[in-house]
């Protein structure tokens, strides 16, 4: 198709003899072009694959693909068209009342409507780039760029401040040459002339949140603006006219005729009968007569009688009204009414000027209070335009006068209420077309039923609530600058990668599940020596004059009788009783203690730390060292052998004891060695800067290589820890657990004067134990234990409990398993059947080495 | 939204963690601990609360908020 420089689509369009822009949503209506100004829906098409584009706000450019929304085949010969016929049996909330007997009917009724209804299809593919995101802080944002945001903006830029300017479109286009132009023009030199002010085009505000913030979409970004003040200056659409045949292709806004005529050079019809109730509305009518339209009549009001152009042969009707648009495919006749005479004028073209309807959608959306101001033709008093008889209402959703009565009748009688159940106002034009037709009707009925509420006003002409977006946006737009799951590493991870470790996330890190065969690495800290990467454990040093109160208070176990050099295993509890995380405590010296915590817990843990340091006022710092340091956990009966040979210090037993810890240097890198239990072997974790950690794991692994060392991954630790009944928490664990039923009351002094948490343990201390963590054995079922996690655990059919972790234990010779369990009247159960139908016996845990010889080494 | 930071100054308040309602640190007894912990007065107007400058400095802050305007006294 052929185009002409500065052509909008709809102005191409038009040129090349298309009338019909869009077919309706509901009846398959033929739309044609209307407002002009990006406003209504009728111009919605598909560009380039992205839906619901209109046509009248978008330059033509080389190459575009375009497809008219609605109708099957095609919007231009649309056999669907003839639901049109059938709107008796599709009123207004047909779809709320149809399909919802028989259920399985509406997937499929479901799938047809979604097939001929809809603003086109969302591309199939996902966008090339990612949208992308940038915060902008400014004294004053004036949203909108013509004359009255323009004038705004001088005025604001004239002061201190900074000022951004944003428009949906750019400055200027569309707007025939002319002394308006030329102001335009003017005032857009004068605010770009200022270093302060930005001027962003194409970019369209999408809402006012309280703050303020404004999110402005762009072409792949997102832009987030924060400014002390708003200036809202979107100007007004014209208003929209209801009668009967409103919608016809033909029936256009004095703007989209003006526009066709004076910008694009387009004739916009042959024969043309014009209202026109404003002073904008004589210009564009002038306009008209300038391109070579033959003005059949313009109905206009006494006052502007007067002032009306040559208007040739055409018949002016004083204080005319449109009764009704008649006509097929698009307009042919046009009924005016005066004084109750009607008169008939056979035409193409319908141009209505009817008044200003503000785009005040964004100023609505403020908060009372906030500072945001509204200007220009924005703030304009809004026009009725024509509530009619009769005619559609919403253009968006397909909705007529005689929907809204029938809605009113059903006892929808509240604007609001109304909105839902008509859609009306909740289509791509959020009302800009249909809002005040909406309020107008609503403020009409209510004076037929004064009794509702005679008394409030505002109930009585009522808008619906404005949101956003106020605008179309696209979902990649809107995802701009999400945050994506960003993995952390260890500093080992290159060296997990070499040896083709299997990584996955897990607490926010990206860590080795498995080098190959986790059966075996298994057997390499059972029987061997074996290396996990520990890195991602939460480390921090807490120091200061007062850090000894604020590990008493904030742990709930003695700390006061941890001689440095010792550790002690730690839960921390939250104020209602119940564990969040747990973790090692080692006493460094007087003054200075070291802890870690879980993996994923190491941000709750900071902020808890510093939450107590504050509100206890104490003189103690947190240092985080989670990112700074990392660790290995040398762990297996010939682990000491293999430190041996890489440290010149003490590591035997009296010199590292268990449960303690000794600062030493391993291959030539200062570590912090803490004797652990985890897999419940003989066990150093190495703590060393993290720029070591490379050099550490390779000497490690080149020694150990003498006891056939081979590392291991979370895959073999699950087997390794559960042996030791040792619990993962949130795995095994749920939100509401207390030390009590963990069967952890070891980890609680309750002899202590004050902990976190110690009311609300004496509180639940006076209740019956309602449920327990236990250790199972487990016998029969399926033989894939792992399955086994997640089972129910039942009583004679009833479920009491659950499996939260099992593996079969190939030291053991059985499956073995942790759950929890709800107490029956008289007790708990320990004879369980599972969901699968094996036979789960509560048995004490540890499974493996009980008296803990082999963690003692 | 700004919120106060003690150390930093006003920030945007997406740099923060809310810590919820300011509450005691401590009851006389396990009865009003209860009603410490799980009774929060939720007021509709001024309200102390905690906020953690997660994404900045670490520190906590406590301020009072109006909750239906969000202005921070």
């Amino acid at each position: 198709m052929a185009f002409e420089p500065g052509d909008s689509l709809a102005s191409a369009l038009y040129r090349e003899g298309v009338r019909t822009f869009s077919r309706s949503l509901k009846y398959h209506r033929r739309r044609g072009l209307y407002c002009g100004t990006g406003d209504c829906p009728n111009c919605l098409m598909t560009v380039d694959g992205l839906p619901a584009v209109h046509a009248c706000t978008t330059p033509c450019r080389d190459g575009m693909r375009v497809e008219r929304r609605g109708g099957w085949p095609n919007a231009e010969r649309d056999l669907l068209h003839a639901t049109d016929s059938l709107h008796r049996l599709m009123p207004v909330g047909f779809y709320y009342k149809t399909f919802i007997k028989p259920g399985f009917a509406w997937p499929v009724a479901e799938r047809v409507i979604r097939r001929v209804t809809g603003l086109g299809s969302l591309p199939a593919t996902t966008a090339a780039e990612r949208a992308i995101v940038r915060h902008e802080h400014v004294d004053t944002l004036v949203i909108g760029a013509g004359i009255a945001g323009l004038e705004a903006a001088r005025k604001a830029a004239a002061g201190t401040g900074s000022v951004l300017v944003c428009d949906e479109g750019r400055v200027g286009r569309g707007v025939a040459p002319g002394p308006f132009l030329d102001r335009l023009r003017e005032l857009e030199s004068g605010v770009r002339a200022f270093e302060a002010v930005m001027v962003l085009e194409a970019f369209t505000a999408l809402g006012v949140y309280e703050g303020l913030h404004v999110p402005l979409a762009g072409d792949g970004e997102l832009v987030h603006v924060h400014p002390s003040q708003v200036i809202v200056a979107t100007g007004a659409t014209e208003a929209h006219g209801v009668f009967p045949g409103n919608d016809l292709p033909g029936v256009m806004l004095g703007r989209a005729a003006a526009a066709l005529a004076g910008a694009h050079g387009v004739r916009p019809g042959r024969r043309a009968v014009v209202v026109v109730r404003t002073e904008e509305g004589l210009q564009h009518l002038r306009t008209l007569r300038g391109a070579g339209v033959e003005i059949v009549a313009v109905a206009a009001p006494a006052a502007l009688v007067d002032r009306l152009p040559d208007i040739g042969a055409g018949e002016v009707v004083v204080d005319g009204e449109v009764h009704e648009a008649r006509g097929g495919r698009s307009l042919r006749s046009v009924v005016l009414r005066r004084d109750g005479r009607a008169k008939r004028f056979d035409c193409d073209l319908l141009v209505l000027s009817l008044g200003l309807s503000p785009r005040d959608g964004l100023a609505r959306m403020a908060l009372p209070g906030e500072a945001v101001t509204v200007v220009g033709d924005a703030a304009a008093l809004p026009e009725p335009g024509i509530c009619g008889h009769g005619g559609t209402v919403c253009l968006c959703e397909d909705v007529s006068m005689h929907d809204l009565s029938q809605a009113w009748d059903e006892g929808f009688r509240n604007a609001e209420i109304l909105k839902r159940y008509t859609t009306t106002t909740m289509g791509p034009c959020q009302g800009a077309m249909c809002g005040r037709a909406l309020s107008c009707f609503v403020a009409s009925r209510m004076g037929d039923a004064a009794e509702v509420a005679p008394q409030n006003a505002e109930v009585r002409a009522p808008r619906t609530t404005a949101r956003p977006p106020a605008r179309a946006v696209t979902l990649e737009t809107l995802a701009a600058g999400v945050h994506e799951i960003v993995d952390k590493r260890t500093s080992l991870h290159e060296l997990h990668v070499d040896a083709g470790a299997r990584l996955d996330r897990s607490g926010g890190w990206l860590r080795p599940f498995t080098y190959g065969d986790w059966r075996e690495e298994y057997r390499a800290v059972r029987e061997r020596v074996s290396l996990m990467d520990v890195g991602t454990l939460g480390k921090f040093t807490l120091a200061g004059a007062g850090v000894n109160e604020l590990v008493d208070r904030v742990f709930p176990c003695r700390t006061d009788d941890l001689a440095p050099g010792r550790t002690r295993y730690v839960l921390s509890l939250d104020e209602a009783g119940y564990v969040m995380d747990d973790g090692l405590l080692a006493r460094v010296g007087e003054r200075e203690w070291y802890l870690t915590s879980t993996s994923g817990g190491a941000g709750r843990t900071d902020a808890r730390l510093r939450h107590f340091i504050d509100r206890l006022g104490l003189d103690a710092h947190v240092l985080d060292r989670t990112a700074q340091w990392g660790a290995i956990n040398v762990a297996g009966p010939y682990a000491r052998d293999l430190l041996d040979r890489l440290t010149d210090d003490p590591i035997d037993a009296e010199a590292l004891p268990y449960p303690g810890f000794a600062d030493v240097a391993v291959a030539g890198v200062a570590c912090r060695a803490i004797r652990s239990g985890f897999v419940g072997e003989l066990a150093f974790e190495l703590h060393h800067p993290r720029s070591g950690g490379p050099e550490l794991w390779r000497a490690l692994a080149e020694t150990g290589r003498e006891w056939d060392l081979c590392p291991h991954g979370l895959d073999a630790l699950e087997l390794l820890r559960l042996e030791k009944g040792h619990i993962y928490l949130g795995q095994d664990t749920m939100p509401d657990d207390t030390p009590a039923k963990l069967g952890m009351a070891w980890a609680v002094d309750t002899s202590k004067p004050w902990f976190v948490g110690k009311l609300a343990l004496e509180r639940m201390a006076a209740l019956p134990l309602a449920r327990r963590h236990v250790g199972l054995g487990i016998e029969g079922g399926p033989s894939e234990t792992a399955e086994l996690r997640g089972e129910p655990l039942m009583v004679a059919g009833d479920i009491v409990g659950r499996i939260t972790s099992a593996e079969r234990s190939a030291t053991l010779g059985r499956a073995i398993g942790l759950g929890w369990i709800r107490s029956s009247g008289d007790g708990f159960p320990d004879r369980l059947m599972t969901g699968s139908g094996a036979i789960a016996t509560v048995v004490p845990t540890p499974f493996y080495d009980p008296e803990g010889g082999r963690t003692r080494g | 939204m700004h919120v106060p930071c003690g150390r930093c100054g006003p920030r945007p308040f997406t740099e923060f963690a809310f810590g919820g309602e300011w509450r005691e640190i401590d009851a006389p007894d396990a009865e009003s601990d209860f009603a410490r912990v799980y009774l929060p007065e939720n007021p509709e107007g001024p309200q102390r609360e905690r906020w953690f400058h997660a994404m900045g400095c670490r520190t906590w802050t406590t301020v009072t908020r109006d909750t239906r305007t969000n202005e921070i006294g």
